[in-house]
């Protein structure tokens, strides 16, 4: 081998640090973060807020002029809408399950569950036949739709009710401590004309909604080069995309937001539940939710909402920003954190993801945040199945949720229930409720001792 | 005593006339350790329950002034009626001060204070024949039921309903949403009473998730006290002022939108003295220890906002078109006030309360 000119070696260095230098910009290497930056889950749109707002906050690096439109959106998120015709606000109904966003998605954050004999009031049932529908997604039921308005204007007849009962059963810790969990059934009533035997029910808790421009903002490439369909790196976890259909785009496309990721954007997202949970007509979703069936009320006021204020809904939501972590520095936070991971929690709560960057909108881009999700689909077990498909995702499968803000719950909220129908009343309730593909993480939190328990929730309580 | 000991002495009783300057009452120095658990006990306990008590109390009173309208329907029944209104509207406006716990967390808030009003389906309501249980109005939608559908049938959409004027089903529908707003008013009085006053008071105690620090309740506190501030001017004041709608306007039939202001940024002023319907310590007493700069600072600034307030001479509906710079002003000096809070006193809290 003859020895190259120094010139000649200087210019391949060069060359091959320009033929990386894009690889690196676009997959940087997360080990190199300073600890500092985790206390900032939402990157630089984190705000130090430990309160009953803290779900509540406009971005911190926000352009001003966009503050306004943050605002209006604010307004019509809590804006309750009425009956037509009427001055301000009309459009709710004829059938509905609450009359505004905030109602439900309560100080921006998790829904409650209604307790045991009363009917829903910010949780809310999908329904179904086996089979699809044109765009493959849920087949819907004659006379109902795909989604149960338990509430209904003047003079006009709901849907249906429903009401719930728990089973309690006892289960132990390897260490012979026990723990209950509650078995939840579901019990249709005051049908307003006869549902099919084997309908497929499906409870759904309003989820919370900070944070949710961020993980709008990952690139699906990055959502999609953790997707590991068939387990080929037989870790026993395989994560899997929903595909949905997109009514803008018109076409198939990757599910992110919803308990099953059955919505591509948030502004599909948001105009659904205006459609679906207040009867409020979009020109994303023009037909009212009960057409064809006796409650429509052929007003021909469609669509009853204007797109310049459904996009600053959709901007306000956006624009939301995440809480920072708590006590990150204490010890027992630091093992929880440790366990955390040794478990195998974090293969699908994945903590670091960083948004794609988008010049459009520098607000969103390029930002280190920690939502703990992969935001795609797991199979968590029959017990916390659904046994209710929704587009790719099957019966027992469930999209990571986020974790970020979780430990604020109790003093936002004023309740601990987590999971697609707030079954679990704590956070180890909710890790123990884990199955499927988390089986294995499940078993080893039900062999730790008791302190390394108690430092599992205190990490979660440090979210 | 030797000269050391004697030094010491005359370092302690300097620092004791120091701190005499800045105590409130007395010439002892403050135990602050010991004051910062104190303010929040009077706080939870003698200032936001007492104020839930008082509302329950308040909302009893307007059921019962109701009861006897139905009873006996004259102007003068009427007349009581609408004062027992505004009466319990001024408790419930200073609480908004501090909208954190229940009575947030259990949506008791929509419930009880929803506007605008939904006419038409309110008239449809009188118009049919269902029966007005509790359990019917715990159904219904939440601009059907609370203060504002409350303040429609007293006073009428043009605000000058008599006594004669009073259908059966409006007095029956009157009866139902007043007993529903004394069954929410108890359920955030038992709330408070029966954990959340304790939870509170106890911040920083071991066990205590939800405030796990002194400091979180205090900033609860600020933030309550702030957030109302943002609510009146940005929200309550901006939105009906900018879209030049009267529509928008809180209380428009008893034209009681500028008292419902004045009494939410009073609020702000009640959990910041710590004084309810007793005297006792408060965030003010803690702020006198260090900076009474900030604590004139911050008076100050709520005097003027509560001026600016009652410099609008006209019902606010109006007032949105024919004192507009009245109206800016008061925004002004409410956003004016929220900057203080929002700003020295939280950095304060940061710095003094752990």
């Amino acid at each position: 081998m003859t020895r190259l000119p120094l010139l000649y070696k200087t210019f391949t260095v060069l060359a091959i640090g320009l033929v990386l230098a894009p690889f690196a910009c676009t997959r940087p290497d997360d080990s190199y973060h300073s600890p500092a930056e985790e206390w900032l889950s939402g990157g630089q749109q984190t705000v130090y807020d430990e309160g009953s707002n803290a779900y509540s906050h406009i971005f911190p690096v926000l352009a001003e002029n966009f503050e306004r439109v943050h605002e209006v959106g604010d307004a019509q998120f809590g804006a309750t809408f009425v009956s037509p015709p009427a001055a301000l606000n009309p459009g709710r109904g004829p059938i509905f399950n609450n009359v505004s966003c905030s109602s439900c998605h309560i100080s921006d954050g998790r829904g409650k569950i209604p307790g045991a004999g009363d009917s829903s009031i910010s949780t809310l049932f999908r329904i179904s036949l086996a089979g699809t529908n044109e765009f493959g997604g849920p087949r819907p039921v004659p006379g109902y739709g795909d989604q149960l308005q338990n509430r209904a204007n003047y003079n006009t007849v709901k849907e249906a009710d429903v009401f719930v009962q728990y089973e309690e059963k006892t289960f132990s810790f390897a260490d012979g401590a026990t723990y209950n969990l509650r078995f939840p059934t579901y019990r249709i009533a005051n049908a307003y004309t006869a549902l099919p035997a084997d309908v497929l029910l499906s409870a759904r808790v309003a989820t919370p909604v900070f944070g949710l421009g961020l993980l709008a903002a990952i690139s699906e490439a990055d959502v999609l080069a953790r997707a590991d369909e068939n387990d080929g790196d037989g870790d026993g976890i395989s994560g899997r995309p929903n595909q949905v259909w997109d009514v803008k785009k018109q076409a198939a496309v990757l599910g992110r937001f919803g308990w099953k990721a059955n919505q591509p954007s948030l502004l599909q997202q948001i105009a659904m539940a205006y459609n679906q949970d207040m009867g409020v007509t979009t020109s994303l979703f023009p037909v009212e939710n009960c057409a064809g069936q006796p409650q429509d009320d052929h007003r021909g006021d469609d669509p009853e909402l204007s797109d310049s204020l459904l996009y600053a809904n959709e901007f306000y939501i956006r624009t939301l920003a995440v809480p920072a972590r708590r006590n990150l520095t204490d010890p027992q936070v630091q093992a929880g954190k440790q366990l955390f991971n040794s478990s195998g929690c974090s293969k699908c709560h994945i903590p670091d993801q960083r948004t794609a960057p988008d010049m459009s909108f520098p607000a969103i881009s390029n930002q280190l945040i920690h939502p703990y999700t992969d935001l795609l689909l797991h199979d968590m077990g029959a017990e916390l199945g659904d046994g209710r498909p929704d587009f790719k995702a099957g019966g027992t499968e469930w999209r990571t949720a986020p974790l970020w803000g979780i430990g604020l719950t109790q003093k936002v909220n004023g309740h601990s229930n987590f999971l697609h129908d707030g079954r679990a009343r704590s956070l180890i309730e909710a890790v123990m409720w884990h199955g499927g593909e988390a089986a294995s993480a499940k078993e080893k939190v039900r062999t730790m001792t008791a302190a390394e328990r108690a430092a599992l929730v205190k990490f979660l309580e440090s979210l | 005593m030797t000269m050391k000991f004697r030094l010491t002495a005359m370092l302690f009783l300097a620092a004791a006339a120091g701190f005499s300057g800045c105590s409130k009452d007395d010439d002892t120095p403050v135990d602050t350790e010991t004051l910062k658990k104190d303010i929040l006990v009077n706080v939870s306990t003698n200032v936001i329950t007492a104020s839930y008590t008082d509302m329950h109390n308040k909302a009893t009173a307007l059921a019962n002034a109701v009861a006897a309208l139905e009873s006996t329907t004259n102007d003068a029944n009427l007349a009581a009626a609408q004062k027992a209104w505004k009466d319990m509207r001024v408790v419930w406006e200073q609480t908004e001060a501090w909208l954190y716990g229940p009575v947030s967390s259990e949506d008791i808030d929509p419930r009880i204070d929803t506007w605008p009003v939904d006419f038409n389906a309110l008239d449809d309501q009188l118009a049919g024949g269902n029966d007005f249980t509790a359990d019917y109005i715990d159904g219904l939608p939440e601009d059907l039921k609370g203060f504002h559908p409350i303040e429609y049938l007293l006073w009428g959409k043009e605000g000058n309903k008599t006594a004669a004027s009073f259908t059966a089903r409006e007095k029956a529908y009157l009866q139902a949403l007043t007993d529903n707003l004394v069954a929410l008013s108890k359920q955030v009085d038992d709330a408070w009473k029966g954990g959340y006053a304790t939870l509170f008071a106890t911040a920083g105690q071991s066990g205590n998730s939800t405030y796990p620090s002194l400091q979180s309740a205090y900033l609860e506190m600020i933030a309550g006290m702030a957030d109302i501030c943002e609510e009146v001017a940005n929200g309550k004041m901006k939105d009906p002022f900018d879209a030049q709608d009267p529509t928008q306007e809180e209380s428009p039939f008893a034209k009681n939108s500028i008292v419902d202001f004045t009494n939410n940024i009073q609020g702000i002023l009640k959990v910041y003295q710590g004084d309810y319907s007793q005297n006792g310590v408060g965030l003010e007493d803690l702020v006198r220890t260090y900076n009474l700069s900030l604590d004139a600072e911050l008076k100050t600034a709520h005097a003027a906002a509560i001026a600016a307030l009652q410099a609008i001479s006209v019902p606010f509906g109006q007032a949105i078109s024919s004192q507009q710079s009245q109206v800016q002003t008061a925004m002004d000096k409410i956003n004016a006030l929220h900057t203080v809070l929002d700003g020295p006193l939280k950095s304060f809290v940061l710095q003094y309360v752990k």
